[in-house]
């Protein structure tokens, strides 16, 4: 029996979903063909065929800057992936967006528990400590700018599951309500696809509040 | 090592926000374990990359999965692994059980096992080919001063036993913001030849930029490969002496092995302190 994430992916691809994040996911007789969505169509890009490629593809954008956050919405274009099977499929999709098809199954058998923000900054120690003291309103304009989905610094193409605290208010509200629904096409096509999810602040978020209090 | 189909495996790496190498060790080691086929799993996970610490407490899921052994990927007991890992993968100690009935079994850092020694030397022996050891002056360089970090504990350690050998003119630790600073290397060492090998995980501005800056090596060009050749050109000839500068110590795929050992020195110490599991739990917390 394949493994559970596997199989959770195989009915998404199954129902209908496109891809995931910006990567368009064809499937032909059990086998997989990665490309950028903004490339679909597109003839003359670098095919490649180890899901170990992926690490590669997802380290730098554009431009050759290091994407420390792989959900970011900066994947370079240009390169396609041919991968055999679904095991295949799933090993370079956990290089493209790690840990994310964990977080997946997890929301689908309803065992993802959310982590609200200020539970994430008060659990910090050491020199991130001090990010607890960002007031609400500073978090709302940081979440708002910084993890945003299109157009943000750097933005992020996941959808927001935690919550600012215990009263369950959003994060911020700046950011357009689908940000928090999943699953939803985070990169604004309103294409059915397999949702990348935020269950809990990532470092770099804390580590912008470290910032931002810092800063006063 | 024997096939552990019902265990899985998971490297805890720094990773970094800013340098595209930080990871790399640990994910070359997990491809390196992965290909043996010894566990039914093998992830990887850092404080600074994804995924995530927290991301990593959702991974392993499926009842076949009895155990995860939690190797920290860190040169010395320190800050990380004795507070964020724990905090972060909601570790109780040494052996924790999920709700699931799944066992975590948090190992020692690599950087505490006996074999880091031999590697060092290795390192040492692969940078300076032919370069008598009686005419060479070995430093070993820490970072110093972090928070909570034993890094230079564990580097003083290693400058003991290598000592002990009697192989090296002389042997030392430095650091690179406590004395004896690196930068101090000329007065440090006595002999002609001088060997540098950075005390770190994985390579990064402190082994491309800060450590050779403090050695007066001078960098080649501004890109990437430009300060990845710096390892490429031993001897650097500097007030006299032949300086070899080697890449960090945890870039080496021996490292894969002592992940290995360290899973296997779980087992064996569980099975010295106690058969309970419970027991083990408050040996060691
Ligand atoms: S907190 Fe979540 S949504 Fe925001 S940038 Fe980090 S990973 Fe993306």
């Amino acid at each position: 029996m394949p493994p559970p994430i596997e199989r959770v992916l195989s009915d998404w691809i199954a129902s209908g979903a496109r891809g995931i994040g910006q990567i368009l996911i064809a499937e032909r007789e059990g086998e997989f063909t990665l490309c950028h969505r903004d490339d679909e169509g597109r003839d003359g890009l670098a095919a490649r065929n180890s899901p170990n490629d992926a690490v590669e593809i997802a380290k730098f954008d554009e431009e050759g800057n290091y994407r420390p956050l792989k959900t970011a919405p900066n994947l370079r274009r240009g390169w396609c992936l041919e991968l055999p099977d679904i095991s295949a499929l799933r090993e370079a999709l956990d290089f493209f967006y790690p840990g994310r098809l964990a977080a997946l199954l997890a929301w689908e058998r309803n065992r993802l528990h959310p982590t609200p923000l200020r539970e994430t900054l008060r659990r910090q120690t050491g020199m991130y400590r001090v990010a607890a003291h960002v007031t609400d309103g500073e978090a709302d304009a940081l979440v708002s700018r910084f993890c945003r989905s299109q157009g943000g610094a750097p933005g992020c193409l996941r959808t927001i599951l935690w919550a600012r605290d215990e009263t369950k208010a959003r994060p911020s509200t700046r950011l357009p309500l689908d940000k928090f629904i999943a699953p939803g096409d985070q990169t604004g096509r309103g294409e059915q696809v397999i949702p990348l999810l935020c269950q809990e602040a990532c470092n770099l978020l804390v580590a912008e509040a470290q910032r931002v209090v810092k800063a006063e | 090592m024997p096939a552990r189909l019902d265990a899985a495996l998971l490297i805890a790496g720094h990773g970094s926000t800013v340098n595209p190498d930080s990871s790399a060790p640990s994910l070359a080691q997990a491809q390196a374990i992965r290909e043996q086929e010894i566990f039914r799993e093998v992830a990887c996970c850092f404080w600074k990359e994804e995924p995530s610490f927290r991301d990593a407490r959702l991974f392993f899921d499926g009842p076949e999965i009895r155990a995860v052994f939690v190797v920290p990927n860190f040169i010395s007991e320190g800050y990380f692994t004795q507070t964020v890992i724990p905090r972060e993968l909601e570790l109780a100690g040494r052996l924790t059980t999920r709700p699931n009935g799944q066992l975590w079994k948090y190992c020692a850092p690599v950087g505490n096992h006996s074999a880091v020694t031999d590697l060092l030397l290795q390192r040492a022996r692969e940078i300076a080919p032919g370069v008598p050891k009686s005419e060479t002056s070995l430093l070993i360089v820490g970072h110093g001063t972090s928070l909570n970090d034993q890094s230079a504990v564990a580097a003083k350690r290693e400058v003991e036993k290598i000592a002990a050998l009697g192989r090296y003119a002389s042997v030392q630790s430095a650091y690179m913001e406590e004395p004896p600073l690196i930068a101090d290397w000329v007065s440090l060492t006595t002999a002609p030849n001088v060997v540098v090998v950075p005390f770190f995980i994985s390579d990064g501005l402190h082994s491309y930029e800060d450590i050779p800056g403090l050695l007066g090596i001078e960098r080649e060009g501004d890109t990437a490969a430009g300060a990845r050749a710096i390892f490429q050109r031993s001897p650097h000839r500097l007030h006299d002496r032949n300086l070899y500068y080697a890449s960090a110590l945890g870039t080496a795929p021996e490292f894969a092995r002592i992940i290995l050992e360290q899973v296997a020195a779980f087992d064996e110490a569980a099975l010295d302190l106690a058969p309970i599991a419970e027991t083990v739990i408050s040996a060691h917390s």
